[in-house]
């Protein structure tokens, strides 16, 4: 078995025999990521209308379905009259720390079976299976938004407590909120915010998985048909909240 | 690839490939549609080329300094709670992967992006062990069910129809399947479901990895990459030395270019980072994460005539342009990696005399380095190649004999000038309508598969020195 020291060595000897071979350069990296994101964000105060109206069009392009409201209340009823389009019942969700609001009496309200996932971890193995198996069966699973890249129509979730990574990926229909505080123009910029939030430790959940998701699930796999809904969802929404969530 | 196949000869191999109809066919609609889209994806992004120059320096110098960058990247994996193993070999890089199943009592492992493990041919060391390998990309599902191998990088299934498909669900998994494709996925989803939410071992590749955070990233567009790293116990990536990128900030400057060559998306459906198994208060996430790094031959190629192959990101656009590749599809190279660009990593991955007739399978015309991302100078590492080859008297003697010819022909102008009056009046048997389509033995090889166009009446030189309308 080769070891750890051997391998490295063998890479040094040959970093050694090629000195210089082209132009050395990285790409610049921020010096202080907090204090940019905090400019960008700044910046998009003003210009986020802009912003909006090119994630709204670039996130369609992907075949993604936008909806936009005046406030969090408003939801429970826009996630029922999917559910009901659907004829669709159970829905799982964040926690309502991760998603900035408590929906579940209101969309209980509205007739739909409401499964939160809980803040903590789980206990035990059998309620990890339990609640694995509701994200499984579920029609539909709602969550927040970490960024919204307008450049690609993106939406950016980071995992964590009370934030499964199921939530978004086993049922056919994801639904996510977001607010202008998420909305960011370019990869670029993204970029920028994962390496303050990683460069700062403050990332917005401390999970271990950061997940680009860029419209539904698809593939073209036989004979080049684009088909939806291979593995991951069949149909993602996002529902933009004028007035910031979290008050 | 059977060792039967690999013994056929590359001549023959690709012969058949290019009279089967639909493979034709399918190559065609297939490559042109890739071409069109990606071409559409940089129309419509202005800062495309510099970002293109940027990744390539991003590369480069990555390379430069890999030791450090790959140190820094192990740190950070253990610093998660990831353990690191190395495997010079792709044995070494088997009994590593079949060692934690063992340890972990896996009985079935799912896998997600994994050409790295087709080319250590991973799957078959897992049965022997008996843990049943379930490839869950569509196209590879598919294939894997069908006992075959991927055509093509980033559409392995592109040689099969509808119909075939259909039958072979039909009869693989004992469901009614139509010849349709929404229909057919519909019952892959369902299969391959289960099978995810029942797999103890998930196995990845990794299109890249972040040194600075320990990262590891799957770039997918059916989400078979987030299911692997998401729901089983284990989560095992297997990954060449060369994926490791500094930072965050250099990461985005990939994503940026690499759906738009590959699919001609701005972005593929799912990007996941992983970095390590799932921590306290998580659902979900693997409880061990590992990463194998991977070495099989890319290390002596650092400071080796093959380097530049080295930033290869695995987008496939070099295969939708290339002229050979689009007559003969993927099967016909034989090895794991189509295509111009899969003609290197074979020669890097299996040794130069691997690629003896492969080696020639390029018109040089220079397409793969425009469609490159990265625009990685493919031809002139195939010509290096070449002269290796035929220094190393691998190819036949004719061949050699007639180059060795031809070589001291161009250095003599007088020469020269004499040989195309011979060939002028020694061809006259052979041309037909303008072309010799059959020479005599020991060159009625060559032109078995190819016309040659006669010399010409008069030589450009003669029309140079007698035509004042050419100097006009
Ligand atoms: S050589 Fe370039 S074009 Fe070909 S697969 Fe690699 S990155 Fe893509």
């Amino acid at each position: 078995m080769t070891t750890r020291a051997e391998f490295l060595e063998r890479i040094r000897e040959q970093v050694r025999m090629s000195p210089g071979r082209s132009p050395a350069s990285s790409a610049r990296r921020p010096q202080h990521p907090a204090a940019e994101a905090e400019t960008i964000r700044r910046e998009l105060v003003e210009r986020w209308p802009e912003t909006l109206e090119a994630f709204r069009r670039e996130f369609e392009g992907v075949a993604g379905v936008f909806h936009r409201t005046a406030s969090i209340d408003v939801v429970p009823a826009i996630v029922a009259r999917i559910a009901h389009e659907r004829q669709a019942r159970e829905v799982v969700t964040w926690h309502s720390a991760a998603l900035g609001a408590d929906l579940a009496p209101a969309l209980g309200a509205c007739g739909l079976d409401v499964h939160p996932m809980p803040a903590a971890e789980p206990s035990g193995g059998a309620e990890r299976e339990r609640l694995r198996t509701l994200a499984a069966r579920a029609d539909l699973g709602l969550t927040g938004v970490d960024l919204a890249i307008a450049e690609t129509g993106t939406l950016v979730l980071v995992s964590g407590a009370g934030r499964p990574r199921s939530t978004s990926l086993l049922p056919p229909c994801h639904i996510a909120v977001f607010d202008r505080t998420a909305l960011v123009e370019s990869l670029r910029q993204a970029g920028v915010f994962l390496e303050a939030w990683h460069r700062d430790g403050r990332p917005p959940a401390g999970g271990s998985a950061i997940n680009f998701i860029t419209g539904p699930s698809r593939t073209a796999d036989i004979e080049l048909t684009l088909t939806r809904g291979v593995h991951g969802p069949k149909e993602v929404h996002a529902i933009f909240v004028e007035q910031p969530i979290r008050g | 690839m059977s060792d039967a196949e690999l013994t056929t000869p590359f001549r023959q191999r690709a012969g058949s490939a290019m009279k089967d109809e639909f493979l034709q066919e399918a190559l065609t609609i297939a490559t042109t549609k890739f071409i069109g889209l990606r071409r559409e994806a940089f129309a419509g992004f202005p800062e495309g080329e510099a970002l293109r120059d940027r990744a390539r320096a991003i590369k480069e110098a990555t390379l430069q300094h890999l030791d450090r960058h790959l140190e820094t990247l192990i740190a950070n994996v253990e610093r998660l709670g990831g353990h690191v193993h190395f495997a010079t070999t792709p044995a070494e890089a088997r009994s590593i992967v079949v060692d934690i199943a063992r340890r972990t009592g896996a009985r079935m492992a799912v896998k997600a992006k994994s050409m790295a493990t087709e080319e250590i041919h991973l799957n078959e060391a897992l049965e022997a062990a008996g843990v049943t390998p379930v490839e869950t990309d569509l196209g590879e599902y598919i294939i894997q069910l069908a006992h075959e191998r991927p055509s093509h990088i980033i559409a392995p299934a592109i040689h099969k129809t509808k119909g075939q498909v259909a039958e072979l669900f039909t009869r693989e998994l004992k469901r009614p399947a139509e010849p349709d494709p929404e229909a057919l996925t519909r019952i892959a989803r369902a299969e391959l479901r289960e099978k995810f939410l029942q797999a103890d071992l998930g196995i990845t590749g990794a299109n890249f990895a972040v040194a600075d955070t320990g990262t590891v990233v799957l770039v997918t567009n059916e989400g078979n990459g987030r299911m692997v790293t998401s729901l089983p116990r284990v989560h095992v990536a297997v990954m060449g030395v060369e994926k490791v990128v500094p930072s965050f900030t250099d990461l985005m400057v990939f994503l940026a270019i690499l759906a738009k060559s590959a699919t001609g998306q701005k972005l593929s459906v799912y990007t996941s980072l992983v970095q390590g198994p799932r921590r306290a208060g998580e659902l979900e996430g693997p409880e061990e994460f590992h990463l194998v790094l991977l070495d099989g031959g890319r290390i002596a190629q650092i400071g080796g005539p093959l380097r530049e192959a080295l930033s290869c990101l695995r987008c496939g656009a070099c295969l939708n342009v290339c002229p050979v590749y689009r007559q003969i599809g993927g099967h016909a190279y034989g090895y794991t990696y189509p295509g111009p660009i899969g003609i290197l990593l074979t020669a890097m991955l299996e040794g130069a005399p691997a690629v003896r007739d492969l080696a020639h399978a390029s018109s040089l015309c220079g397409a793969c380095v425009d469609a490159c991302p990265v625009r990685i100078d493919i031809p002139r590492m195939l010509i290096e190649l070449r002269r290796e080859v035929d220094d190393e008297k691998l190819a036949p003697w004719t061949e050699r004999v007639a180059f060795a010819l031809l070589t001291k022909l161009l250095q003599n102008p007088r020469l020269y000038r004499f040989a195309a009056k011979a060939g002028r009046v020694l061809q006259r048997p052979f041309a037909r309508d303008g072309r010799i389509s059959r020479l005599p033995l020991p060159f009625g090889e060559w032109t078995r598969t190819r016309d040659l166009p006669p010399v010409a009446s008069r030589t450009f030189q003669e029309r140079w020195a007698s035509d004042k309308d050419l100097r006009a």
